[in-house]
Protein backbone atom coordinates (compact mmCIF):
# COMPACT_ATOMS: atom_id res chain seq x y z
CA UNK A 1 0.00 0.00 0.00
CA UNK A 2 2.72 2.20 0.66
CA UNK A 3 4.83 1.48 -2.47
CA UNK A 4 1.26 2.14 -4.35
CA UNK A 5 1.21 5.97 -2.49
CA UNK A 6 4.11 6.54 -3.64
CA UNK A 7 3.59 5.68 -7.20
CA UNK A 8 0.41 7.49 -7.08
CA UNK A 9 1.65 10.17 -5.81
CA UNK A 10 4.73 9.88 -8.13
CA UNK A 11 2.85 10.11 -11.62
CA UNK A 12 0.58 13.07 -9.94
CA UNK A 13 3.71 15.09 -9.00
CA UNK A 14 4.25 14.74 -12.89
CA UNK A 15 1.05 15.51 -13.81
CA UNK A 16 1.42 18.51 -11.53
CA UNK A 17 4.23 20.20 -13.67
CA UNK A 18 2.71 19.15 -17.41
CA UNK A 19 -0.39 21.04 -16.25
CA UNK A 20 1.52 24.10 -14.95
CA UNK A 21 3.13 23.49 -18.37
CA UNK A 22 -0.40 23.62 -19.98
CA UNK A 23 -1.77 26.81 -18.09
CA UNK A 24 1.90 28.94 -19.40
CA UNK A 25 0.99 28.17 -22.50
CA UNK A 26 -2.74 28.38 -22.49
CA UNK A 27 -2.36 31.79 -20.30
CA UNK A 28 1.05 33.33 -21.66
CA UNK A 29 1.59 31.85 -25.24
CA UNK A 30 4.69 30.79 -23.66
CA UNK A 31 6.65 29.00 -26.19
CA UNK A 32 9.56 28.12 -23.75
CA UNK A 33 7.16 26.07 -21.75
CA UNK A 34 5.46 24.87 -25.01
CA UNK A 35 9.17 23.47 -26.07
CA UNK A 36 9.42 21.59 -22.87
CA UNK A 37 6.39 19.62 -23.32
CA UNK A 38 7.76 19.10 -26.75
CA UNK A 39 10.67 18.12 -25.60
CA UNK A 40 8.65 15.42 -22.87
CA UNK A 41 5.32 14.55 -25.74
CA UNK A 42 6.74 14.53 -28.96
CA UNK A 43 9.15 11.38 -28.86
CA UNK A 44 6.42 9.20 -26.91
CA UNK A 45 3.96 10.13 -29.81
CA UNK A 46 6.10 9.48 -32.82
CA UNK A 47 6.91 5.97 -30.87
CA UNK A 48 2.84 5.59 -30.47
CA UNK A 49 2.58 6.22 -34.48
CA UNK A 50 5.53 3.95 -35.19
CA UNK A 51 4.07 1.44 -32.67
CA UNK A 52 1.10 1.70 -35.22
CA UNK A 53 2.29 0.92 -37.66
CA UNK A 54 2.87 3.89 -39.41
CA UNK A 55 5.50 4.86 -41.56
CA UNK A 56 8.67 7.76 -40.34
CA UNK A 57 7.19 10.17 -42.53
CA UNK A 58 3.75 9.71 -41.44
CA UNK A 59 4.55 9.67 -37.80
CA UNK A 60 6.11 12.70 -37.78
CA UNK A 61 3.70 14.14 -39.21
CA UNK A 62 1.09 13.03 -37.12
CA UNK A 63 3.08 14.11 -34.34
CA UNK A 64 3.13 18.02 -35.56
CA UNK A 65 -0.44 17.84 -35.38
CA UNK A 66 -0.72 17.33 -32.17
CA UNK A 67 1.54 19.12 -30.83
CA UNK A 68 0.76 22.02 -32.93
CA UNK A 69 -3.34 21.28 -31.67
CA UNK A 70 -1.81 21.05 -28.45
CA UNK A 71 -0.05 24.45 -28.66
CA UNK A 72 -3.64 25.97 -30.47
CA UNK A 73 -6.18 24.37 -27.65
CA UNK A 74 -4.39 24.12 -24.79
CA UNK A 75 -7.19 25.89 -22.93
CA UNK A 76 -9.63 23.20 -23.64
CA UNK A 77 -7.47 20.72 -21.53
CA UNK A 78 -9.30 20.66 -18.24
CA UNK A 79 -7.17 19.57 -14.77
CA UNK A 80 -10.28 18.70 -13.80
CA UNK A 81 -11.42 16.29 -16.35
CA UNK A 82 -8.01 14.11 -16.88
CA UNK A 83 -4.39 14.10 -16.76
CA UNK A 84 -2.34 15.87 -19.38
CA UNK A 85 -1.51 12.87 -20.65
CA UNK A 86 -4.42 11.22 -20.76
CA UNK A 87 -5.55 14.28 -23.07
CA UNK A 88 -2.71 14.13 -24.94
CA UNK A 89 -2.80 10.00 -25.90
CA UNK A 90 -6.78 11.06 -26.97
CA UNK A 91 -5.29 13.65 -29.45
CA UNK A 92 -3.05 11.58 -31.09
CA UNK A 93 -5.25 8.79 -31.03
CA UNK A 94 -8.22 11.07 -32.50
CA UNK A 95 -5.84 11.93 -35.45
CA UNK A 96 -5.02 8.70 -36.10
CA UNK A 97 -9.01 7.72 -36.29
CA UNK A 98 -8.81 10.84 -39.01
CA UNK A 99 -6.52 9.29 -40.79
CA UNK A 100 -8.07 6.45 -41.29
CA UNK A 101 -11.50 8.02 -42.03
CA UNK A 102 -10.07 10.86 -44.06
CA UNK A 103 -11.24 9.86 -47.73
CA UNK A 104 -14.69 8.52 -45.89
CA UNK A 105 -17.55 10.90 -44.51
CA UNK A 106 -16.37 12.33 -40.68
CA UNK A 107 -19.86 13.34 -40.10
CA UNK A 108 -20.65 10.25 -37.59
CA UNK A 109 -18.24 11.45 -34.85
CA UNK A 110 -17.31 14.72 -34.40
CA UNK A 111 -14.74 16.18 -32.65
CA UNK A 112 -16.86 18.15 -30.62
CA UNK A 113 -18.15 15.44 -29.23
CA UNK A 114 -15.42 13.39 -28.20
CA UNK A 115 -14.49 16.61 -26.64
CA UNK A 116 -18.18 16.84 -25.10
CA UNK A 117 -17.54 13.36 -23.22
CA UNK A 118 -14.27 14.55 -22.10
CA UNK A 119 -15.90 17.61 -20.39
CA UNK A 120 -18.68 15.28 -19.09
CA UNK A 121 -15.66 13.34 -17.30
CA UNK A 122 -16.93 12.64 -13.52
CA UNK A 123 -13.94 10.43 -12.32
CA UNK A 124 -11.07 11.98 -10.16
CA UNK A 125 -7.66 11.04 -10.44
CA UNK A 126 -7.12 9.05 -7.58
CA UNK A 127 -10.08 6.79 -7.99
CA UNK A 128 -8.40 6.52 -11.75
CA UNK A 129 -4.90 5.44 -11.06
CA UNK A 130 -6.15 3.38 -8.13
CA UNK A 131 -8.08 1.60 -10.41
CA UNK A 132 -5.30 1.13 -13.09
CA UNK A 133 -2.81 0.09 -10.19
CA UNK A 134 -5.10 -2.65 -9.29
CA UNK A 135 -5.99 -3.38 -12.09
CA UNK A 136 -2.13 -3.85 -13.29
CA UNK A 137 -1.27 -5.95 -10.35
CA UNK A 138 -4.56 -8.42 -11.33
CA UNK A 139 -3.15 -9.30 -14.55
CA UNK A 140 0.10 -10.89 -15.17
CA UNK A 141 2.10 -9.74 -17.65
CA UNK A 142 1.10 -11.92 -20.57
CA UNK A 143 -2.31 -10.54 -20.27
CA UNK A 144 -1.12 -7.21 -19.89
CA UNK A 145 1.30 -7.54 -23.27
CA UNK A 146 -1.84 -8.94 -24.47
CA UNK A 147 -3.88 -5.44 -23.77
CA UNK A 148 -1.17 -3.62 -25.28
CA UNK A 149 -0.63 -5.35 -28.64
CA UNK A 150 -4.54 -5.35 -29.42
CA UNK A 151 -5.29 -1.90 -27.78
CA UNK A 152 -2.50 0.23 -27.86
CA UNK A 153 -0.62 -0.94 -30.84
CA UNK A 154 -3.80 -1.99 -32.42
CA UNK A 155 -2.51 -4.69 -33.86
CA UNK A 156 -4.90 -7.58 -35.27
CA UNK A 157 -5.78 -11.10 -33.31
CA UNK A 158 -3.74 -12.54 -36.20
CA UNK A 159 -1.14 -10.37 -35.58
CA UNK A 160 -0.82 -11.13 -32.19
CA UNK A 161 -1.37 -15.22 -32.95
CA UNK A 162 1.57 -14.66 -35.29
CA UNK A 163 3.65 -13.01 -33.45
CA UNK A 164 3.42 -14.65 -29.74
CA UNK A 165 2.94 -18.13 -31.70
CA UNK A 166 -0.19 -19.20 -30.50
CA UNK A 167 -3.49 -20.03 -31.98
CA UNK A 168 -5.85 -17.04 -32.85
CA UNK A 169 -8.31 -18.84 -30.70
CA UNK A 170 -6.39 -18.35 -28.22
CA UNK A 171 -5.45 -14.59 -28.36
CA UNK A 172 -9.73 -13.93 -28.45
CA UNK A 173 -10.01 -16.54 -25.68
CA UNK A 174 -7.00 -14.82 -24.01
CA UNK A 175 -8.40 -11.28 -24.54
CA UNK A 176 -11.57 -12.02 -23.08
CA UNK A 177 -10.58 -13.97 -20.17
CA UNK A 178 -8.12 -10.58 -19.46
CA UNK A 179 -10.95 -8.32 -19.85
CA UNK A 180 -13.11 -10.39 -17.29
CA UNK A 181 -10.60 -9.90 -14.75
CA UNK A 182 -10.62 -6.09 -14.58
CA UNK A 183 -13.98 -6.40 -14.39
CA UNK A 184 -13.90 -6.16 -10.97
CA UNK A 185 -11.95 -3.08 -10.83
CA UNK A 186 -14.23 -0.99 -13.22
CA UNK A 187 -17.11 0.00 -12.21
CA UNK B 1 -21.26 -15.91 -23.97
CA UNK B 2 -20.41 -12.69 -21.47
CA UNK B 3 -21.93 -9.71 -21.62
CA UNK B 4 -19.91 -7.65 -19.27
CA UNK B 5 -16.60 -8.74 -21.55
CA UNK B 6 -17.93 -7.82 -24.77
CA UNK B 7 -19.29 -4.67 -23.46
CA UNK B 8 -15.95 -3.62 -22.09
CA UNK B 9 -14.16 -4.90 -25.73
CA UNK B 10 -16.34 -2.62 -27.03
CA UNK B 11 -15.18 0.11 -24.93
CA UNK B 12 -11.72 -0.53 -24.67
CA UNK B 13 -11.90 -0.41 -28.90
CA UNK B 14 -13.25 2.88 -28.99
CA UNK B 15 -10.52 4.41 -26.51
CA UNK B 16 -8.11 2.82 -28.22
CA UNK B 17 -9.37 4.01 -31.64
CA UNK B 18 -9.71 1.13 -34.00
CA UNK B 19 -13.33 0.72 -34.19
CA UNK B 20 -14.77 0.96 -37.46
CA UNK B 21 -17.49 3.81 -38.00
CA UNK B 22 -20.93 1.96 -37.20
CA UNK B 23 -19.42 0.73 -33.91
CA UNK B 24 -17.96 4.28 -33.36
CA UNK B 25 -20.81 6.05 -33.26
CA UNK B 26 -22.82 3.39 -31.66
CA UNK B 27 -20.06 3.59 -28.42
CA UNK B 28 -20.50 7.35 -28.33
CA UNK B 29 -24.16 6.80 -27.93
CA UNK B 30 -23.74 4.40 -25.44
CA UNK B 31 -21.01 6.23 -23.70
CA UNK B 32 -23.53 9.74 -24.25
CA UNK B 33 -26.84 7.90 -22.36
CA UNK B 34 -25.27 5.56 -19.91
CA UNK B 35 -22.64 7.32 -17.05
CA UNK B 36 -21.03 4.30 -16.04
CA UNK B 37 -19.64 3.05 -19.17
CA UNK B 38 -18.33 6.67 -19.89
CA UNK B 39 -16.57 5.99 -16.61
CA UNK B 40 -14.98 3.01 -17.84
CA UNK B 41 -13.78 4.11 -20.88
CA UNK B 42 -11.97 7.17 -18.94
CA UNK B 43 -10.48 4.00 -16.91
CA UNK B 44 -9.46 2.62 -20.03
CA UNK B 45 -8.13 5.84 -21.81
CA UNK B 46 -5.98 6.16 -18.68
CA UNK B 47 -4.25 2.72 -18.96
CA UNK B 48 -3.57 3.78 -22.76
CA UNK B 49 -2.42 6.70 -21.80
CA UNK B 50 -0.22 5.18 -18.99
CA UNK B 51 1.39 2.79 -22.19
CA UNK B 52 1.81 6.35 -24.13
CA UNK B 53 3.85 7.48 -21.02
CA UNK B 54 5.87 4.03 -20.69
CA UNK B 55 6.67 3.78 -24.15
CA UNK B 56 10.47 3.65 -25.33
CA UNK B 57 10.10 6.81 -27.28
CA UNK B 58 11.58 7.42 -30.43
CA UNK B 59 13.13 11.06 -30.78
CA UNK B 60 11.37 12.60 -33.96
CA UNK B 61 14.44 14.06 -36.65
CA UNK B 62 12.42 16.36 -38.99
CA UNK B 63 10.37 18.75 -36.59
CA UNK B 64 11.05 20.49 -33.80
CA UNK B 65 8.86 22.76 -31.56
CA UNK B 66 8.93 25.96 -33.51
CA UNK B 67 7.59 24.04 -36.95
CA UNK B 68 4.73 23.29 -34.78
CA UNK B 69 3.54 26.59 -33.44
CA UNK B 70 4.31 27.81 -36.74
CA UNK B 71 2.01 25.50 -38.77
CA UNK B 72 -1.00 26.73 -36.43
CA UNK B 73 -1.38 29.85 -37.89
CA UNK B 74 -1.43 27.84 -41.67
CA UNK B 75 -4.29 25.92 -40.55
CA UNK B 76 -7.92 26.35 -39.35
CA UNK B 77 -7.79 24.89 -36.08
CA UNK B 78 -10.49 26.66 -34.58
CA UNK B 79 -13.15 24.72 -32.60
CA UNK B 80 -16.46 24.32 -33.65
CA UNK B 81 -18.75 23.83 -30.48
CA UNK B 82 -22.44 22.39 -31.56
CA UNK B 83 -25.45 22.88 -29.64
CA UNK B 84 -26.14 19.30 -30.05
CA UNK B 85 -23.56 16.79 -28.48
CA UNK B 86 -26.15 13.96 -29.14
CA UNK B 87 -23.63 11.97 -31.59
CA UNK B 88 -26.74 10.27 -33.28
CA UNK B 89 -29.13 13.33 -33.95
CA UNK B 90 -25.62 15.15 -34.54
CA UNK B 91 -25.57 12.92 -37.03
CA UNK B 92 -29.48 12.02 -38.55
CA UNK B 93 -31.37 15.14 -37.07
CA UNK B 94 -34.04 15.02 -34.92
CA UNK B 95 -35.31 11.47 -34.32
CA UNK B 96 -39.28 12.55 -34.43
CA UNK B 97 -38.57 13.49 -37.67
CA UNK B 98 -37.12 10.41 -39.03
CA UNK B 99 -38.71 8.85 -42.45
CA UNK B 100 -39.41 5.52 -40.58
CA UNK B 101 -39.51 2.36 -42.89
CA UNK B 102 -42.35 -0.11 -41.43
CA UNK B 103 -41.54 -3.41 -41.11
CA UNK B 104 -44.76 -5.05 -39.40
CA UNK B 105 -47.80 -3.17 -37.35
CA UNK B 106 -46.49 -1.29 -34.31
CA UNK B 107 -42.63 -2.06 -35.74
CA UNK B 108 -40.59 0.18 -37.63
CA UNK B 109 -36.85 0.65 -38.80
CA UNK B 110 -34.44 3.60 -39.68
CA UNK B 111 -31.13 2.30 -41.98
CA UNK B 112 -27.96 4.91 -41.11
CA UNK B 113 -26.41 4.93 -43.86
CA UNK B 114 -22.43 4.61 -43.01
CA UNK B 115 -19.14 3.12 -45.07
CA UNK B 116 -19.49 0.07 -43.18
CA UNK B 117 -19.99 -3.29 -43.40
CA UNK B 118 -21.71 -3.75 -40.32
CA UNK B 119 -25.51 -2.63 -40.88
CA UNK B 120 -26.45 0.26 -38.14
CA UNK B 121 -30.09 1.01 -37.74
CA UNK B 122 -33.01 2.73 -35.21
CA UNK B 123 -35.68 0.61 -33.96
CA UNK B 124 -38.73 1.55 -33.06
CA UNK B 125 -41.62 -0.34 -31.40
CA UNK B 126 -44.93 0.79 -30.23
CA UNK B 127 -45.81 0.24 -26.54
CA UNK B 128 -46.68 -3.64 -25.77
CA UNK B 129 -45.49 -4.45 -29.30
CA UNK B 130 -43.46 -7.37 -29.28
CA UNK B 131 -40.88 -9.24 -31.94
CA UNK B 132 -41.15 -13.52 -32.41
CA UNK B 133 -38.88 -15.42 -30.82
CA UNK B 134 -35.88 -15.19 -32.95
CA UNK B 135 -32.00 -16.37 -32.77
CA UNK B 136 -29.64 -14.81 -34.62
CA UNK B 137 -27.03 -15.06 -37.92
CA UNK B 138 -24.47 -12.51 -37.05
CA UNK B 139 -23.97 -10.61 -33.75
CA UNK B 140 -26.61 -8.28 -32.61
CA UNK B 141 -25.29 -5.12 -30.35
CA UNK B 142 -29.03 -3.33 -29.28
CA UNK B 143 -28.74 0.21 -27.66
CA UNK B 144 -31.93 1.30 -25.88
CA UNK B 145 -31.95 5.09 -26.56
CA UNK B 146 -35.66 6.46 -25.70
CA UNK B 147 -38.44 3.87 -23.33
CA UNK B 148 -37.58 0.18 -22.75
CA UNK B 149 -38.03 -3.31 -23.63
CA UNK B 150 -37.99 -6.89 -21.19
CA UNK B 151 -37.38 -10.81 -22.49
CA UNK B 152 -36.72 -13.31 -21.16
CA UNK B 153 -33.05 -11.98 -19.69
CA UNK B 154 -34.44 -8.70 -18.03
CA UNK B 155 -35.33 -4.97 -18.76
CA UNK B 156 -33.57 -2.83 -20.82
CA UNK B 157 -34.26 0.74 -20.02
CA UNK B 158 -32.78 3.72 -21.51
CA UNK B 159 -29.07 3.85 -22.04
CA UNK B 160 -28.63 -0.10 -21.28
CA UNK B 161 -27.24 -2.33 -24.28
CA UNK B 162 -28.17 -5.80 -24.84
CA UNK B 163 -25.41 -8.25 -27.23
CA UNK B 164 -27.18 -11.42 -28.82
CA UNK B 165 -25.48 -13.80 -30.56
CA UNK B 166 -26.30 -17.25 -32.36
CA UNK B 167 -26.95 -18.87 -29.24
CA UNK B 168 -29.27 -16.53 -27.72
CA UNK B 169 -33.13 -16.66 -28.19
CA UNK B 170 -34.99 -14.45 -27.18
CA UNK B 171 -38.62 -12.70 -27.42
CA UNK B 172 -38.26 -9.07 -26.39
CA UNK B 173 -41.37 -6.72 -25.74
CA UNK B 174 -41.29 -3.07 -25.85
CA UNK B 175 -42.61 -1.04 -22.54
CA UNK B 176 -46.55 -0.79 -22.55
CA UNK B 177 -46.20 2.60 -21.30
CA UNK B 178 -43.66 4.40 -23.75
CA UNK B 179 -42.93 1.88 -26.61
CA UNK B 180 -38.89 1.60 -27.21
CA UNK B 181 -36.18 3.43 -29.36
CA UNK B 182 -32.86 0.94 -29.91
CA UNK B 183 -30.24 2.23 -31.97
CA UNK B 184 -29.34 -1.48 -33.60
CA UNK B 185 -25.54 -3.42 -35.39
CA UNK B 186 -25.84 -6.25 -37.08
CA UNK B 187 -22.63 -7.75 -37.62
CA UNK B 188 -21.77 -9.09 -41.18
CA UNK B 189 -22.29 -13.03 -41.70
CA UNK B 190 -18.75 -14.64 -41.74
CA UNK B 191 -17.11 -14.64 -44.98
CA UNK B 192 -15.19 -17.63 -45.31
CA UNK B 193 -11.96 -17.40 -47.09
CA UNK B 194 -9.43 -20.21 -48.69
CA UNK B 195 -9.90 -23.43 -50.77
CA UNK B 196 -12.58 -24.79 -48.68
CA UNK B 197 -14.17 -21.22 -48.92
CA UNK B 198 -16.33 -21.31 -51.68
CA UNK B 199 -18.23 -24.37 -50.34
CA UNK B 200 -18.69 -23.48 -46.78
CA UNK B 201 -20.20 -19.93 -48.34
CA UNK B 202 -22.37 -22.09 -50.75
CA UNK B 203 -23.63 -24.24 -47.51
CA UNK B 204 -24.52 -20.68 -45.60
CA UNK B 205 -26.30 -19.48 -48.87
CA UNK B 206 -28.66 -22.67 -49.09
CA UNK B 207 -29.23 -23.07 -45.00
CA UNK B 208 -30.61 -19.44 -45.37
CA UNK B 209 -33.16 -20.86 -47.13
CA UNK B 210 -34.39 -23.05 -44.31
CA UNK B 211 -34.77 -20.24 -41.86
Amino acid sequence: MVVLKFKINKIIMENERLIGLAIKISKNRDERAFSELFDFLAPKINAYYLKNNLGFEQSEELTQEVLSTIWAKADLFDPERSKFITWAYTIARNKKIDLYRKTKNKTAEDEDIRHFLYQNNEINDYEIELSINKIKKELDENQQKLLKMSFFEQKSHKKIAEELEIPLGTVKSRIRSTLNKMQKFLL
Amino acid sequence: MNTVAQKNELIFGYSSGNLTEAKSLFVSMYLYLNSVAAKNASIFDNILADNLANLDEVAPKKINYKDCINSTYNQNLSFKITKNNNPLTNLIGSIDKLKWKSIYKGFREFNISLKDSDTIKLIKMDPGISVPLHSHNGKEYILVIDGSFCDEYGEYKKGDMQINDQKIKHHPIASNKNGCICLSITERDVIFFGKLGSALNLFTFIKSFFK
